[in-house]
């Protein structure tokens, strides 16, 4: 019968014509946390534009988990995605592991965009021994948000605010029991330990030096706990845990005069955290002339990846073209790491959020001054018993010199069998 | 169409699954640990023997005798209050005049049976500072004219920071844990109470004893073996609590490590910094603790004749 | 000497009101949090967070539902939970009941001394063995799949205990009968033994379900993928910061208790009954 026949045919030409498009498509996986992947979604036509052939399929899983399970996948050898994002605090780790292909060799040839890219953030995606591990995506240069009406309704102007002292100052006034009973309803930062940190990720060296030696409990550190401590034990603390409600509701109500972080965050009071505080912020450098690093991401391919050279055109796209790295910058206001996107008009830009501020066009001038940080495998280890003992100086009243020794102590015992 | 084993054979072979797969389950991983235990490895790079290093640090780490002491005060906290409600409540309810006993039976046992990643959730908003239950709970009870005299007394600051202060943790994981488990020990305890044979009661209130008298005289010794077996459970299951500490400090350990428990810090060390031969180590370690309270308990319940 | 019987009356109904309140309140505590985690998947954000703490419905129980599922595959992992919890379930009867049936109704070199080596298993600390169990997952390519958490527990001491203690009592003469009738070993167990263990099967069943169903440290240390969760990992998941709306973790709690809850009311009174049965036997 020949319209059967003729039927059969057109499906099997049909289902040819799909296997070959189906084929011919290369599928990588993106592995990234938030608030990257609106990022990564915003890119994506420009991408599918230059690359039509592959596709893209965004896996975003909370900040901590992320990068456990990248720890575990790569160690494991199994599931590992295509492209992996990985954020300051925890690429030492990678690092020294391995478990990453080297960009710097052919076919990738990183090292062609090295003057284009933020130097502090190139050097540290890459080895002691010359080997780039991850392509920078984004920095995150330190910032400290701030509620222009509550200054100004005590007398301040922000550009008064350049000293710790001054903060301090400000805070007394700004720190008041409303209600009575007994305790601060506004307070100056919410949490103290955000000013120990501010100090803590000065400079160009962090935990250890280049030779591994641990610098915990050195005049930074000292003077970031102490600073923390004052802070605390004049009430200006809020005691608020990070990403907690209580701490959106500060935002919102301005119950609080600051907060230090990186520009990241102004993507997200912005867009979900305290939308209807618009207008009344404004984003300051860090009081003393500090100029730090608060976060950002590399991107990496692991070596048990076998679309190893799509991954490389992603990676290739996101970060070394003005296009997408403003694209996501838009999206979550992931800072671009390629300088020439700081041309852009963009930058010039006035935002209704920061009440006319030109917010990008500070940022981009402080991560200019950012210095080069030294990473260390044992950096995340190392903040975790830093924050312990930062914790222990604030709650338990225990003395911050004797709090980081032990810390530097407690360090150096688990390090030191493992160099 | 049947396996047509014989008579002798096959017990043998009915009962080999267990025992095969406790060769490769149980017994292999317990012997490799112990090997690992010598060894310094991160699961990547090579191993290296160190000897007995592994079990000098484990017992010279301040954090991890932190630990041990969270666990021991968490069990504390709640293994006597576990008992002593349950034992109590199941009286009660043997005692018979109360209706409803299925209800309160099947009521009580329900937290036993829900995952304990859910009730963390739950939990955590129970004991949110500002917006929590039950801090609210407590201010409505503070303006009780008694009641705040009382709180003032202890020094209690209102409102608790139960998760975020160091001295509040374990208390907050020990409530959780003892609002779980009351109810598993409370059905052990019924059961057991069930199986009293009355006449004993007859005989005691004929020879004019007191209710107090028979519950203190009759029926706690004959509860012995039961309390014995649910106390040892506990012992080995509350020092060992995992998933509790892990969801309410959000896997952190608490402010000041207040709530790392010994199984969370084994967790860190083996998994979180891939040190896997200090993590065996420490299990070790760990296990003889659970051996030398298990045996503490025994001798406490041992036949005094 | 005679008591005055108002005296006795009295005291009587105030032990008894002591006892009620005590069991009452009992009852409130144990059941309050089941009830608040139902309040709060009705509530925003906004709702959640007020003082004082909200005590009735509210309205957002879908649009929670909607967060909720587009952070978490939440109704995947429901059935991944379903999945392994049944697939254990269903090998653990098979496996223990096999082991029981023989250490109940056989008399063989021994016996008594394989059967206190298997209850001394039990007294194992899970802890001992975790690190090399994970190790040997990824060695056997394990990680990331549901084998880990199905097959490792299948012959377990404690079910084939439970076997044990009802299969004694079954008669042996339908096990003789049936064996001069000409059957087999396996297939007096299969036809004649399992059918009339129903009733222990199905506690043991219960049992393995909901203890299957509630396995975390195992679980979160294998399932490396969001669609591969189980309900205890992927509600830990939602605990986290960044965007936390409560009231969709809230939801996600209840998706994953209801299922147990319902299980349980439905079969309180044998899963009590069998939990005291094994229990008193000690």
């Amino acid at each position: 019968m020949k319209k059967s026949k003729r039927v059969s045919l057109s499906i099997l030409v049909l289902m040819v014509m799909i296997g070959a498009m189906a084929f011919g498509k290369t599928t990588i996986d993106v592995a990234c946390f938030p608030d990257q992947d609106s990022g990564f979604k915003s890119m994506l036509e420009g991408f599918n534009e230059k690359y039509p052939d592959i596709e893209v399929k965004i896996k975003v899983n909370g900040f901590a988990e992320h990068h456990d399970a990248l720890l575990t996948q790569i160690a494991a050898g199994a599931n590992v995605p295509d492209v992996a994002t990985i954020e300051i605090g925890y690429i030492g780790n990678f690092v020294a592991k391995g478990g990453f292909v080297n960009l710097m060799d052919a076919p990738y040839n990183a090292g062609q965009y090295k003057k284009n890219i933020v130097p502090y953030k190139w050097a540290q995606g890459t080895t002691k021994d010359g080997r780039m591990v991850a392509m920078p995506l984004d920095i995150a240069p330190g910032t400290l948000y701030t509620r222009e009406d509550r200054l100004n309704e005590m007398g301040y102007t922000i550009e008064d605010m350049v000293t710790v002292d001054k903060w301090l100052e400000a805070g007394l006034k700004f720190s008041q029991d409303l209600d009575g009973d007994g305790k601060n309803d506004r307070w100056l930062v919410p949490n103290a330990q955000d000013l120990a940190t501010m100090m803590i990720k000065s400079g160009e060296e962090r935990y250890f030096d280049k030779e591994g030696k641990c610098l915990v409990g050195n005049e930074r550190f000292i003077e970031g706990f102490k600073l923390a401590k004052k802070v605390k034990d004049l009430g200006l603390d809020g005691g608020i845990g990070a990403w907690t409600n209580e701490w959106y509701e500060a935002f919102k109500n301005g119950t609080i005069l600051m907060q230090p972080s990186g520009a990241w965050l102004g993507g997200h009071l912005k867009n979900w955290m305290a939308p209807d505080t618009a207008g009344k912020w404004k984003a300051l450098n860090l009081p003393n002339g500090l100029y730090i690093n608060w976060g950002g991401a590399f991107m990496g391919i692991p070596e048990r990846s076998d679309k190893k050279e799509a991954a490389w055109k992603f990676i290739e796209y996101a970060a070394t073209n003005i296009r997408p790295q403003l694209e996501q910058f838009e999206a979550s206001n992931i800072f671009p790491a390629w300088m020439p996107s700081f041309e852009d008009p963009m930058f010039e830009e006035e935002s209704a959020f920061f009440g006319g501020q030109k917010v990008r066009k500070q940022w981009a001038e402080a991560a200019k001054n950012v210095p080069v940080i030294q990473t260390d495998k044992f950096d995340k280890m190392a903040e975790t018993i830093v924050n312990s003992a930062l914790t222990d100086v604030l709650e338990n009243d225990r003395d911050p010199e004797e709090a980081l020794e032990e810390a530097k102590r407690l360090i150096e015992r688990r390090t030191r069998r493992r160099r | 169409m049947d396996l047509r084993l014989s008579r002798e054979s096959a017990p043998y072979v009915f009962i080999s699954p267990f025992y095969i797969m406790f060769a490769i389950f149980g017994a292999f991983p317990i012997i490799f640990s112990f090997y690992l235990s010598f060894n310094m490895w991160d699961g990547i790079t090579e191993m290296k023997w160190v000897g007995v290093e592994n079990y000098i640090f484990v017992v010279t780490d301040p954090w991890f005798w932190k630990a041990i002491g969270n666990s021991l005060i968490i069990f504390l906290m709640t293994t006597i209050p576990q008992h002593l409600i349950a034992l109590t409540l199941a009286y009660m309810l043997y005692l018979g005049t109360i209706k409803f006993k299925e209800f309160f039976r099947s009521a009580f046992f329900l937290p036993y049976i829900t995952s304990a990643v859910a009730i963390a959730l739950v939990f955590q908003l129970l004991y949110g500072q500002h917006f929590g239950m039950i801090n609210a709970m407590l201010k409505w009870l503070q303006a009780v004219p008694g009641i705040g005299g009382l709180f003032e007394l202890m020094h209690l600051d209102l409102p608790i920071r139960w998760l975020g202060d160091p001295k509040w943790v374990k208390p907050a994981i020990a409530l959780m844990v003892t609002w779980k488990f009351t109810g598993w020990n409370l059905i052990l305890y019924y059961a057991a109470l069930q199986n009293i044979p009355t006449t004993l009661y007859e005989a005691a209130k004929v020879d004019g004893a007191s209710p107090i008298q028979i519950f203190f005289k009759i029926t706690i010794p004959l509860l012995r073996s039961v309390i014995f077996f649910a106390v040892t459970m506990s012992i080995i299951g509350n020092l060992q609590i995992f998933a509790e500490p892990y969801m309410l400090t959000g896997g952190t350990g608490g402010p000041a490590n207040s709530g790392l428990t010994a199984a969370m810090y084994l967790y860190n060390t083996g998994f979180k910094w891939a040190e896997f031969g200090t993590g065996s180590a420490m299990a070790y370690v760990l296990c003889s603790f659970i051996v030398v309270f298990s045996m503490l308990n025994k001798y406490f319940f041992r036949d005094k004749g | 000497m005679r008591k005055n019987k108002k005296p006795i009356k009295i005291l009587t109904m105030i032990r008894k009101t002591l006892m009620y309140l005590m069991l009452g309140v009992g009852a409130v505590i144990t059941i309050f949090p089941f009830y608040y985690m139902l309040v709060l998947s009705t509530k925003s954000r906004e709702e959640i967070f007020s003082f004082p703490p909200p005590l009735w419905f509210g309205t957002k129980f879908f649009d929670n539902l909607h967060i909720l599922l587009e952070k978490m595959p939440i109704f995947k992992a429901l059935w991944n939970s379903v999945f392994v919890a049944g697939s254990q379930t269903i090998l653990v009867l098979f496996f223990c009941s096999m082991g029981g049936y023989a250490f109940a109704k056989y008399k063989f070199k021994g016996k008594e001394a394989l059967f206190s080596a298997m209850l001394a298993t039990m007294m194992i600390p899970q802890l001992l063995s975790i690190i090399p169990w994970f190790i040997m997952m990824r060695h056997f390519g394990w990680i990331n799949t549901f084998k880990p958490l199905i097959i490792p527990m299948i012959a377990n001491p404690f079910g084939i205990f439970l076997m044990r203690q009802f299969m004694e009592g079954i008669p042996d003469s339908i096990i003789d009968a049936a064996r001069i009738d000409g059957a087999g070993e396996f297939r007096i167990f299969w036809k004649i033994v399992l059918p009339i263990s129903l009733p222990a099967l199905g506690t043991l069943g219960i049992f393995t379900f909901l203890g299957s169903w509630n396995q975390f440290l195992q679980a979160m240390l294998i399932l490396q993928e969001k669609e591969m969760y189980t309900l205890p990992v992927a509600l830990s998941k939602l605990a986290g910061k960044a965007a936390s709306n409560w009231g969709a973790s809230m939801v996600g709690t209840v998706i994953g208790t209801l299922p147990v809850v319902i299980i349980f009311i439905f079969a309180s009174k044998q899963f009590i009954a069998g939990m005291t049965a094994g229990a008193t036997k000690e």
